[in-house]
């Protein structure tokens, strides 16, 4: 993808106001509480990762921020516009960029961009150069005119960002946009968020990839089960797990009855199976390793590898959860 | 307003070069029309063939020759007769070998018999099969003498009550000279039914209607389906722009399909003409409405584009068979009434209404109908959960 510089917002957010501020936001299916009191704030030209295992309610928090449903209590402001008492305003300050594609295929990506454009209010000249400059910035300029049906996943993918991009947005909220896109592809869409977040757009993104919201966010909050278990900057969220270190080791043999054993050690803070791989958090890895492999054999598990990890988001999320961010 | 015409636009757009809408919008209803034109053709002015009739009769007898009369008259009213003239003892030999379709025999003496109150007795022989024709002349040979037994038996009461000879003679001259004092006259009126080809056309294009008003409609699922209907709620359109866009978009596809099917069947079959067409338009528009809303029902209630497709196709076709597009309908009793509820039976009779030479008045019984169809349909879309769509 290339980069160009966007057209300034037609009205620019005040310094002093978040981009949003989402407060106790919750949200039942029947018995289920899929977002249970979930306060989210980011401020303007911050990236923000909504970090989480599949099922999490990263996704049904995002519907109640883009105003697709209606919390059943809590409050969402996008820009400092109230989206319950001002859905339309609201709206027009965010830009969706949904998990599943959102474009039509029997019309070009030209054709697309110009009908969800107009439904933002633009027209005319200005129209026609945004959606050059959105073409361009998703590397469709070449292909502008064939039908989105003829593209690959990686081009739909792109055109389904620039569409979120077209009005430019005071906040650009990304719901998993690399799920089932190939690695070339994928890295073509976090560049471009990384350029657009360099250029100053808010982005809000939501992942259950580890290392994507390691890369591209300022700030994290990590959820699960509903809830935002900790939320801060890599930094602050590393701190929580209180420097421990990560062990993974990978094998054959009884891996099940090795993930007993060490739950016995005292070293050994939590244990986290991954099919033939265990994830273990202990105090100080290089210490421990060597009681840990012992212990490992001895349940019978044959060690193919042993790798220790310096803390990361997977850490802090097995340290949180005690589950791992796959699971 | 802006955003709902771009939403119109786009759909309006899409559907013009998807070719099913022309299909079954147009093409399929036009082409079942007219086979089932040719199919049944003719059955509703039925040609009468000609009818051989052997008679056997007394010369002289003018009663006699008023019954031999009859039949050669009949050629002027459109039955061709051929009288055959033959013995009373070959008349029924006649009619059993099939040279004759009809044997009429009138005994000697019958012009007397009947002036003096006697009795007398004229035998009529039909052959096997021999049609609607052969059935009409032995009517109107009934009819005949029925009728001389009744100037002969008002002749006789003349007499009994002492009326001289010569004034008998005049009365049965007067009554024999008399045309009949009741007529009959076919009137058309507002109300009457649609002809057999009229009917047809009226009754495809009925049924169709809803195939090309659930493309536009049913749009919303295909788009839930392609994920852009969560992205058109998120835009800054208010959310009722969404489905009424549809709506919009399917009245205008429905309305002019279903004109333009009309149009064509009264140019280009024989004897259909549906009258004055903003009434016809009026009557359409309200159709549209109705099917429309029964469309509305089915995205409320399907969870797929291929559940909504399947409903509506049975609800199309069963509405469309109850609504007369194969066959007609009772019109009367519970039942009858029950069906005049059905869209496509309203369609219908409101083109019968307009091909009578009704108005927008004369159709106000059934666009009240169509009206209130659509309004309780709507209200009980309302009331069918809806789906909660997310992402």
């Amino acid at each position: 993808m290339t980069t160009s510089t966007p057209a300034p917002a037609s009205t620019p957010v005040l310094s002093s106001t978040p981009v949003l501020e989402a407060v106790d936001l919750v949200r039942r299916f029947g018995p289920v509480t899929a977002v249970d009191h979930v306060s989210l704030r980011i401020e303007p030209g911050q990236t923000f990762g909504l970090l989480g295992p599949n099922g999490a309610g990263k996704t049904t928090t995002i519907s109640m921020i883009c105003g697709l449903l209606s919390p059943d209590g809590g409050s969402v402001h996008v820009a400092g516009v109230p989206m319950a008492q001002e859905p339309l305003a609201a709206k027009r300050r965010l830009g969706l960029v949904p998990q599943d594609l959102a474009v039509y295929p029997e019309i070009s990506a030209r054709q697309n961009l110009t009908f969800f454009g107009r439904l933002q209010g633009l027209h005319g000249a200005e129209l026609r150069t945004r959606v050059g400059e959105v073409l361009e910035l998703v590397g469709l300029s070449d292909r502008a005119k064939e039908p989105s049906k003829k593209f690959s996943g990686g081009m739909k993918r792109r055109l389904n960002i620039g569409i979120g991009l077209l009005h430019h947005p005071d906040l650009l909220v990304l719901d998993e946009p690399t799920v089932g896109v190939d690695p070339q592809s994928r890295n073509a869409i976090l560049e471009s968020v990384e350029a657009l977040a360099g250029q100053g757009m808010a982005v809000l993104y939501t992942t259950h990839y580890m290392e994507e919201a390691q890369r591209l966010c300022d700030r994290v909050a990590i959820v699960d089960d509903g809830r935002v278990q900790a939320e801060g900057t890599q930094d602050e969220l590393i701190e929580l797990t209180g420097g421990v270190d990560t062990i993974v080791l990978s094998g054959g043999g009884d891996v099940a009855a090795a993930e007993v054993s060490l739950r016995g050690i005292p070293v050994v803070q939590k244990v986290a199976r991954d099919g033939n791989h265990l994830r273990l958090v202990v105090q100080n890895a290089p210490t421990a390793v060597a009681g840990v492999v012992r212990t490992v054999s001895d349940a019978g598990m044959n060690l193919s590898d042993v790798v220790i990890q310096r803390p990361d988001l997977e850490s802090v999320f097995l340290h949180l959860t005690g589950k791992a961010l796959r699971d | 307003m802006r955003t709902l015409l771009v939403l119109v636009a786009r759909d309006l757009r899409q559907h013009v070069s998807d070719r099913s809408v022309l299909l079954f919008g147009l093409l399929i209803p036009f082409a079942l029309s007219y086979v089932f034109n040719l199919a049944f053709s003719g059955l509703d002015d039925p040609q009468l063939g000609e009818v051989a009739v052997v008679v056997s009769a007394p010369t002289g007898d003018p009663a006699a020759d008023a019954v031999v009369g009859t039949l050669g008259a009949l050629a002027d009213q459109g039955i061709p007769v051929t009288v055959l003239e033959a013995g009373p003892g070959e008349v029924a030999d006649l009619v059993a070998s099939g040279e004759a379709d009809l044997g009429v025999t009138v005994p000697e003496g019958f012009g007397a018999a009947v002036a003096a109150g006697e009795g007398a007795r004229v035998e009529l022989a039909q052959g096997a099969d021999t049609g609607l024709a052969a059935d009409v002349v032995s009517g109107i040979v009934t009819a005949t003498v029925q009728r001389l037994d009744a100037d002969a038996a008002t002749v006789a009461g003349a007499a009994g009550a002492g009326l001289d000879e010569a004034a008998l003679g005049a009365l049965a001259a007067d009554l024999a000279a008399a045309a009949p004092q009741v007529e009959w006259a076919e009137r058309t009126v507002a109300g009457e039914q649609l002809g057999l080809a009229g009917g047809i056309v009226a009754g495809q294009a009925g049924m169709f209607l809803f195939f090309t008003v659930g493309f536009a409609v049913l749009a919303l699922l295909t788009e839930r389906e392609w994920g852009t209907l969560p992205r058109l709620r998120t835009m800054p359109i208010p959310a009722w722009q969404i489905p009424f866009a549809k709506a919009v978009v399917g009245l205008i596809l429905g309305t002019v399909s279903t004109s333009v099917l009309l149009a064509s069947g009264q140019l280009l079959f024989d004897g259909v003409d549906f009258g004055w067409w903003p009434a016809v338009l009026v009557l359409v528009v309200a159709t549209v409405a109705a099917a429309t809303s029964v469309i509305a029902l089915v995205v409320r209630y399907a969870r797929t584009a291929e559940q909504a497709s399947l409903l509506m196709s049975v609800i199309a076709i069963s509405l469309g068979v109850t609504g007369g597009t194969f066959f007609r309908v009772p019109t009367d009793g519970l039942v009858g009434t029950l069906l005049q509820v059905n869209p496509v039976a309203a369609l219908v009779r409101g083109l019968g209404i307009t091909a009578g030479g009704g108005g927008i008045p004369d159709l106000a019984p059934v666009l009240l109908t169509l009206l209130a169809f659509t309004l309780v349909i709507l209200v009980l879309a309302r009331l069918v959960p809806g789906r909660k769509d997310a992402l």
